[in-house]
């Protein structure tokens, strides 16, 4: 057990380096970014959700004076967006432009202009003739040989692959002897749950930037959770050499998931800069953004099996994921369908089949949890519904299958495996359960009269990173390079990116502590693909434990050459100094306890080290996780259900985080309500509809997708939250993440508040109030 | 219709710009004028982003025409205070954790501003009230509702000056 490090600078509160910035609109996004003889570019949107483009005529775009380009003047390269999974296990069925439509507002032409008015009119002058195809919608028609077939065949790393009944990718997984389990079992409770496919909401509109250098490469600004991503597709599809293209980091305007891989826009504005000779931007509206992404709804049919006393004995459990119209990570989403699964509970006989089906709807990409929330939707709910059958309160159930301390666990798929080596569940639920008065808890469906409160738990986790021992199909490492200037001020240059949880507010502190530097003596400096080492991106919660823990590893190194250098100087072997933070002076002293004298200033050695000409000190390195801790979550609320109108208050929220060693102590408890308000509006408001022709039924009107506002927010006095003392031996500082954590059991335990409150499962996301109404009128007969 | 030359008063310095009847005073500020901390998050009034002050009140920029503007009193995010000499609301939301990606912020921080002219002293449904027509979609409201109360205090003690 590695001891606890006390800290001076990790988990103090202090105003972020980039918070002033924010606030006064100082802080440029891609949107923001304007270049000279900059070009405006917008898309030829197909109008139909499937069909063959006959002919497109650009004849009258051109006249304007605009330039256009069509499938003709792509490269014919099939990609995939997202190269997180290795090259040979990666589908790619997309080119830059549509081959043929298949989902609504594809692009199948792009104009660039001198003006964004132009470039709109130039692109409605665009003549495109389309056959259209039928369309097919929903994932379970799409799996009958009789429905149309959105792909004859796409590519598996470098081979082309047959597409049958719009199966993308299929997963099965068995383990130990799931038939005995069940038949063995005193008890045995299933369902099916539906989640929706709902709209990230980031609040700023998908943008890319593309200047075309003079050696015939680009340089970029993208909304992107990774520059190196964005560079390494580019490359690929292009056959530009990577040292040819710089993708600049800039803030996202929120992410959620959305932009982990390349986005759409990217290429597209690269193929025009690249023929227009000049730098081209262009941003998706809000209505082609609605339609260029979504969370992955998923079909879940769950069974779990237990002993009398609650032993868990095994479950079985068969997804479909509807991945629209097009594949961004489906092979490795349908294998964390499964590891959220075992790796939330203790399940030695398991049976697991998952299916991602093609539609002509949205492409479905990871959204804060990757599967989780809908995973634990349905897995924290048929707990609530075992512990009523075996007359257990649900709390112990999950106290006692609960995968933890010393389990081995996969939420990131059978690949990732590793050991939880730090357990703050019990914690959080006894405070949790405390706080919100868990045993005074109404018996569920007890309550009459209009207003029926009820309380209702869920407990989750997320990981921190998808790192483990041995490479497996997804890749995950980071980089730094970390270096001391001449007046012994620190930069820190590394690839992650923060999307505004405060990730490199937290890199700041942990080189700061690492390094005994005050924390305005460090910086984090600008990013760009040609100047950093590779990060995989900011997601799977990795970005404190991963890839702040790559800047802490190399900051490590660093260190260790103050020390040595500081010896050279002082003539003391290196292992004689010790290095620490003066507070009062903002100094850092590197000093022989055993000879006073014997002590230098890192200002004086850095200054030195450049007066004598000399070095600078500096390292730069790699670095694999080896684990990925599980960030746990609980969440407990008490709602209060209007039976006259279905609506759903909550009266009080109490969440519990899971992190490790707090970093940032305020942000982190944003990412707590942050969390709780994506999870409510998973839970309770969002919902996308298509109509038949796969339009949107919302047209892209972000009000009709029920993003929550404050209103539909607790009240100040309505939340709580708190950490555990935890400390994850593997991480910087004992940290590891939270961000994904945090919503992912929020949809169960509104389904378990809501039915203590009036009594009913709802195994179906969003909880209405049309479907709180019409469950209680069916109760009632 | 041909371009029309209007005056549009912007954090107190004086712009004349040659304008069609369709630009909205959102697309005016950004592209026309540079004044890119205007956010443009949905351009149909759903997300409040674009939010400025308009004669002292806070307006989607989104919807209103920039000919509509014309001669109007306009303040935006910066013309409140700069990072070097932040306005309370800048530092009470920059304290507090209000801003995390910090794309609905500039937006929010009028909205903020609105309130606070009007009102020194808000409840917390008031300030719920004032922020109903912006989205965040980081926090979950919580910590920019504190920061607007302490943003209040701030300005209750030390004054409105940045």
């Amino acid at each position: 057990m590695i001891d606890r490090q006390d800290t001076k600078i990790v988990g103090k509160i202090t105003r972020r380096k980039d918070g002033v910035a924010r606030v006064t609109g100082q802080e440029i996004y891609s949107v923001d970014v304007n270049l000279p003889r900059m070009l405006h570019a917008r898309t030829v949107t197909s109008p139909y959700a499937h069909a063959v483009i006959k002919n497109i005529d650009t004849s009258a775009a051109e006249a304007m004076g605009a330039v256009v380009i069509t499938f003709d003047d792509i490269p014919k390269v099939r990609y995939n967006e997202r190269v997180i999974t290795v090259p040979w296990a990666l589908h790619k069925d997309k080119y830059v432009l549509a081959d043929k439509v298949r989902r609504m507002g594809e692009a199948v032409a792009a104009v660039a202009a001198e003006t964004e008015a132009l470039a709109e009119r130039a692109a409605r002058a665009v003549v495109v003739e389309y056959e259209p195809l039928p369309v097919v919608l929903d994932p379970h028609e799409a799996l009958k040989p009789s429905s149309a077939q959105l792909y004859e065949t796409v590519m598996y790393g470098d081979n082309e692959i047959k597409v049958q009944n719009n199966i993308a990718c299929q997963r099965e997984f068995t383990e130990g002897d799931v038939d005995k389990a069940f038949a063995e079992a005193d008890v045995i409770v299933g369902g099916v749950f539906e989640t929706t496919k709902i709209y990230h909401a980031q609040l700023e509109p998908k943008t890319a930037v593309c200047k075309p250098e003079p050696d015939g490469g680009l340089t970029v600004w993208a909304t992107a959770q990774s520059i190196h991503n964005v560079r390494i597709v580019l490359g690929q599809i292009f056959s530009i050499p990577l040292s040819k293209i710089n993708v600049k980091r800039i803030p996202c305007g929120g992410t959620f998931g959305s932009s982990i891989q390349m986005n759409t826009v990217v290429p597209i504005c690269a193929a025009l800069a690249l023929k227009a000779h000049r730098p081209v931007k262009l941003t998706l509206t809000r209505e082609e953004d609605m339609n260029d992404h979504t969370r992955y709804p998923l079909h879940v049919h769950l069974q779990l099996a237990a002993k009398k006393d609650g032993t868990l004995l095994g479950a079985k459990e068969d997804v479909i994921a509807d991945i629209g119209a097009h594949i961004l990570q489906g092979y490795s989403y349908l294998g964390v369908c499964l590891g959220w699964l075992v790796s939330l509970y203790r399940l030695p006989n398991v049976k697991y089949k998952g299916i991602a089906v093609y539609t002509n709807k949205p492409p479905s990409c990871a959204m804060q949890g990757y599967g989780n929330p809908q995973v634990t939707f349905a897995a924290e709910s048929l707990m609530e519904e075992l512990a009523e059958k075996l007359g257990m309160d649900p709390m112990e159930l999950k106290l006692k299958n609960y995968v933890g301390l010393g389990d081995t666990f996969w939420g990131q798929g059978p690949m990732v495996r590793s050991i939880v080596r730090s357990d703050g569940v019990p914690e959080l639920l006894r405070k949790g359960a405390e706080e919100i008065g868990w045993y005074n808890r109404p018996k569920s469906g007890s309550q009459t009269g209009r207003y029926r409160r009820g309380i209702g738990m869920a407990r989750g986790f997320h990981t921190s990173s998808a790192g483990a021992p041995q490479p497996g199909d997804v890749i995950d490492f980071s980089g730094a390079m970390v270096k001391i200037n001449q007046d012994g001020s620190v930069d820190v240059v590394s690839a992650v990116m923060d999307h505004g949880g405060g990730t490199l507010e937290a890199m700041a502190k942990l080189v700061a502590e690492e390094l005994c530097v005050p924390l305005d003596k460090v910086n984090i400096a600008p990013a760009e693909t040609c100047s950093t080492v590779y990060d995989v991106t900011t997601h799977a919660t990795r970005g404190i434990y991963a890839g702040c823990g790559a800047a802490v590893r190399v900051a490590k190194k660093v260190k260790q050459e103050i020390l040595e250098t500081a010896g050279r100087y002082l003539n003391i072997y290196p292992d004689g100094l010790e290095i620490y933070l003066d507070e009062v002076n903002g100094q850092t002293i590197i000093q022989c306890p055993a000879i006073a004298e014997k002590r230098i200033t890192l200002q004086q050695l850095a200054t030195r080290c450049w007066t004598d000409s000399w070095k600078t000190i500096a390292a730069v390195d790699s670095y694999r996780p080896a684990n990925c801790p599980p960030a746990y979550v609980s969440v407990f609320l008490e709602v209060e259900v209007d039976t006259w109108t279905g609506i759903v208050r909550v009266i009080k929220s109490v969440m519990g985080g899971d992190c490790g060693t707090v970093v940032n102590p305020d942000l982190a408890r944003g990412q707590l309500e942050g969390g709780l308000s994506r999870g409510a509006g998973f839970a309770l408001y969002e919902q996308n509809t298509w109509e038949e022709n796969g339009q949107l039924t919302s047209k892209g009107y972000w009000i009709d997708a029920k993003t929550p506002g404050i209103m539909e927010s607790p009240r100040l006095s309505e939340f709580n939250s708190y950490f555990a003392s935890t400390y994850e031996p593997t991480g910087p500082f004992g940290a590891k993440g939270l961000g994904e954590a945090s919503s992912n059991p929020v949809p169960a335990a509104f389904a378990n508040a809501i039915h203590n409150a009036i009594g009913i499962h709802f195994h179906e996301l969003p909880i209405t109030p049309e479907r709180i109404l019409a469950a209680l009128k069916e109760k009632s007969k | 219709m041909d371009p029309k030359v209007i005056t549009l008063t912007v954090n107190g310095r004086k712009h004349q710009v040659a304008l069609p009847p369709n630009i909205t005073l959102l697309r005016a500020l950004r592209e026309y004028l540079g004044y890119v901390d205007v956010k443009n998050g949905c351009e149909k009034g759903d997300c409040g982003a674009c939010t400025v002050l308009l004669n002292g009140k806070a307006v989607n920029s989104c919807l209103v025409l920039a000919w509509q503007a014309n001669n109007a009193e306009i303040i935006t995010t910066s013309g409140l205070g700069s990072a070097e000499n932040p306005h309370p609301i800048h530092r009470a939301f920059a304290d507090e954790g209000a801003a995390q990606c910090g794309y609905c912020t500039p937006g929010m921080v009028i909205s903020a501003k609105a309130l606070l002219d009007e009102n020194p002293h808000p409840t917390e449904a008031e300030i719920r009230e004032a922020i109903s027509g912006n989205l965040c979609r980081c926090t979950g409201y919580g910590q920019i509702v504190r920061a607007i109360q302490k943003a209040a205090e701030i300005i209750n003690k030390e004054g409105d000056a940045s």
